[in-house]
């Protein structure tokens, strides 16, 4: 049970939604560290104790789902949430725990981010 | 001359000295020349050589010349041969004419004109070449005659091979010539179609006006172009046809090869690259779009709420929130995700039929429609989920709106058997709503059909009618009008519901095609 906030690391390529989606999940309740690269991320991942993270699919370099099987490979069980604009999913989808349409909004998104971690907003 | 040309000559006398003068005058005939010395003699020679001409004595020992020839011309094979008589004593016209009714040519007296005589073999012997020749260009001619039937028989029972259809007819238009390949192609027997009106019979529409086609069989002696014909059983088939006037411009030759199948192949094709650009575009459309609306859409729920806002700043950005909210939705709803499996699998028709009616149970309750659910089979087919849920939802979302003032939504579900079809599940879902009048019921399945203006893709039920249609079922709509109202209808059969396993193998999801249009067409009403 986590008992603080938790704490999602969120990336994104683009620093306009990257930002915006960050500022969101604040007034969600979360505590978000942001990172504009797979690359970050993973740094990031290794340094600061995080609870999940919510990654764009495409970007340059490595990809959402390929950054997902890495973190998996680090961490298994580690909960791993794509995010994406495009219609279909990424024939490697099956490395991350959720693939969420950038359309489901806010208050979806929070929703599936909060089940996902098995707790409720209440019990942050 | 060559030997082949040389013919033989027989000479026939008791007397060799006799022979040997012949033999003197005749040799620059350059023939082959051949000695008897008597009737027996000159027999042997004529049964094992050809002969032209017999010179031959008349008063010979034992057989006279007389009695020879009419032995000669008593043989088939000799009647022709030529036969010179020599007489040492000068004859009556009584004796001339008894050598002449057994069939001597001609008479040499002696003392004999070696030149007389010469000129007089020589004729025969020509003559006898040149009827030689004669039938030898005559069996020739029979061989090549004989040659030339088996060919064009053997043309003729490749025309009846032929699996076109070919087809003569007069100027008037009668059927003179049907092959077995133009029965099997439109049912008629030879017997049945020789002398009647073969455009009559065949109900053919032309791509041109028939005056048109006339002038150009006229002009070139050609036509060639699509044809829709009908054939004995009542159906419609296209044919690729060439017609020919012959060259006597007493006939007209007509091959039809069906190309029906052909042509439906192309549109099914036609169709799915349609299909298939439609799903590039609306993945690229997606990731521009979904991108900037997500922030658009952040940049809202963040600022609906700010506090810097006063009450009018905060109504502006709920209002602007409300119209980015409808954007999402149609382009969630176009350019929605699409994540499927690639292998069919089995699949719940109730099952997926309540969770479109939970997404659409908001709606139900908002219109006041009564929900009525009838299901009779659990009906489990082998297929894709989301693009039956897919489906469904269009229909349902179209009944929905079909009734902006309340209504029934009747959803029923069993197992058919009905029509000779192979077993499947059937579902129904019919509403009491606006109704679809029935000049527009045939366009429905169209794409860009739509009677909701802008608010419709006008691509929903045809994408639905594909869907279904992959799956070998297929999708109805009937619209009437009841005691009180109008009902709407649309039936989806979907086969293989008994066997899930088979039949659907082959299937594959459709390439790279998105939930285009779930918001469809229809509801007259909301028009």
């Amino acid at each position: 049970m986590v008992q603080r906030k938790p704490i999602i690391l969120c990336v994104d390529d683009e620093a306009n939604p990257l930002l915006l989606r960050k500022l969101v999940l604040e007034k969600l309740g979360f505590i978000v560290v942001t990172a504009a690269s797979a690359a970050e991320a993973l740094k990031i991942f290794n340094s600061i104790k995080i609870d999940l993270i919510l990654s764009d699919q495409l970007m340059p370099g490595v990809t959402g789902t390929q950054l997902a099987r890495q973190v998996k490979a680090l961490c298994p069980g580690f909960p791993v949430v794509i995010v994406s604009g495009v219609n279909q999913a990424p024939a490697d989808c099956e490395d991350a725990d959720l693939f969420i349409s950038k359309l489901e909004g806010p208050a979806a998104v929070s929703e599936k981010i909060y089940s996902l971690l098995g707790i409720t907003p209440g019990q942050a | 001359m060559r030997n082949a040309d040389k013919v033989n000559i027989l000479m026939v006398d008791d007397q060799p000295s006799k022979l040997l003068s012949y033999e003197v005058i005749l040799r620059e005939l350059g023939e082959n020349l051949i000695q008897a010395t008597s009737g027996k003699e000159a027999l042997e020679h004529l049964l094992r050589q050809e002969i032209a001409v017999v010179l031959m004595d008349v008063s010979m020992p034992d057989i006279d010349g007389f009695e020879l020839a009419e032995m000669i011309r008593q043989h088939p094979r000799f009647q022709k041969t030529a036969i010179i008589f020599i007489s040492g004593v000068h004859l009556s016209d009584v004796d001339r004419i008894k050598g002449y009714q057994r069939g001597a040519v001609d008479y040499i007296s002696v003392p004999v004109v070696p030149e007389l005589l010469r000129a007089k073999v020589s004729v025969f012997a020509e003559l006898h070449r040149k009827t030689r020749q004669l039938e030898r260009l005559n069996q020739e001619l029979e061989f090549r005659v004989a040659e030339r039937s088996e060919e064009l028989r053997e043309r003729a029972e490749l025309l009846e091979l032929a699996s076109e259809a070919i087809v003569v007819r007069d100027l008037e238009g009668a059927v003179k010539f049907w092959n077995s390949g133009a029965e099997a192609l439109y049912g008629w027997s030879r017997e049945e179609i020789l002398g009647r009106k073969l455009h009559d019979v065949l109900k053919t529409r032309f791509p041109a006006p028939f005056l048109e086609i006339q002038a150009a069989l006229a002009t070139t002696g050609t036509w060639s172009g699509n044809l829709v014909q009908t054939t004995r059983w009542g159906g419609e088939i296209v044919v690729a046809c060439r017609k020919s006037m012959s060259p006597q411009r007493q006939a007209v030759l007509e091959i039809n090869r069906d190309i029906t199948a052909q042509l439906r192949a192309e549109e099914a094709l036609r169709r799915s690259e349609k299909l298939a650009a439609m799903g590039r575009v609306a993945g690229i459309v997606a990731h521009e779009i979904n991108n900037p609306l997500e922030a658009i859409t952040n940049t809202f729920y963040l600022l609906r709420d700010h506090p810097s806002l006063n009450d009018e700043a905060r109504t502006l950005a709920r209002m602007g929130e409300q119209e980015l909210a409808r954007v999402c939705h149609i382009t969630r709803q176009t350019l929605s995700f699409y994540r499927e499996s690639q292998h069919p699998m089995p699949v719940s028709i109730t099952d997926l039929l309540d969770d479109v009616l939970d997404l659409q149970s908001r709606s139900l309750e908002l219109n006041a429609i009564q929900l009525e659910k009838h299901y009779r089979s659990d009906a489990k087919v082998e297929g894709f989920p989301v693009e039956l849920k897919q489906v469904f939802l269009n229909l349902i979302a179209n009944a929905v709106q079909a009734m902006p003032t309340g209504g029934r939504l009747r959803v029923k579900v069993c197992a058919s058997r009905a029509n000779g079809r192979p077993p499947g599940a059937l579902v129904s879902i019919t509403d009491n709503g606006v109704g679809i009048p029935p000049h527009l019921v045939k366009h429905l399945f169209e794409p860009f059909f739509t009677t909701k203006s802008t608010k419709g893709t006008g691509l929903g039920l045809w994408i639905s009618k594909g869907i279904i249609q992959k799956y070998e079922g297929s999708l109805r709509c009937r619209s009437v009008a009841v005691s009180g109202g109008k009902a709407t209808c649309f039936s989806v059969f979907i086969p293989g519901a008994a066997e899930p396993t088979s039949a659907r193998r082959k299937m594959t999801p459709l390439p790279e095609v998105p939930e285009l249009a779930t918001v469809a067409r229809r509801s007259v009403g909301s028009a």
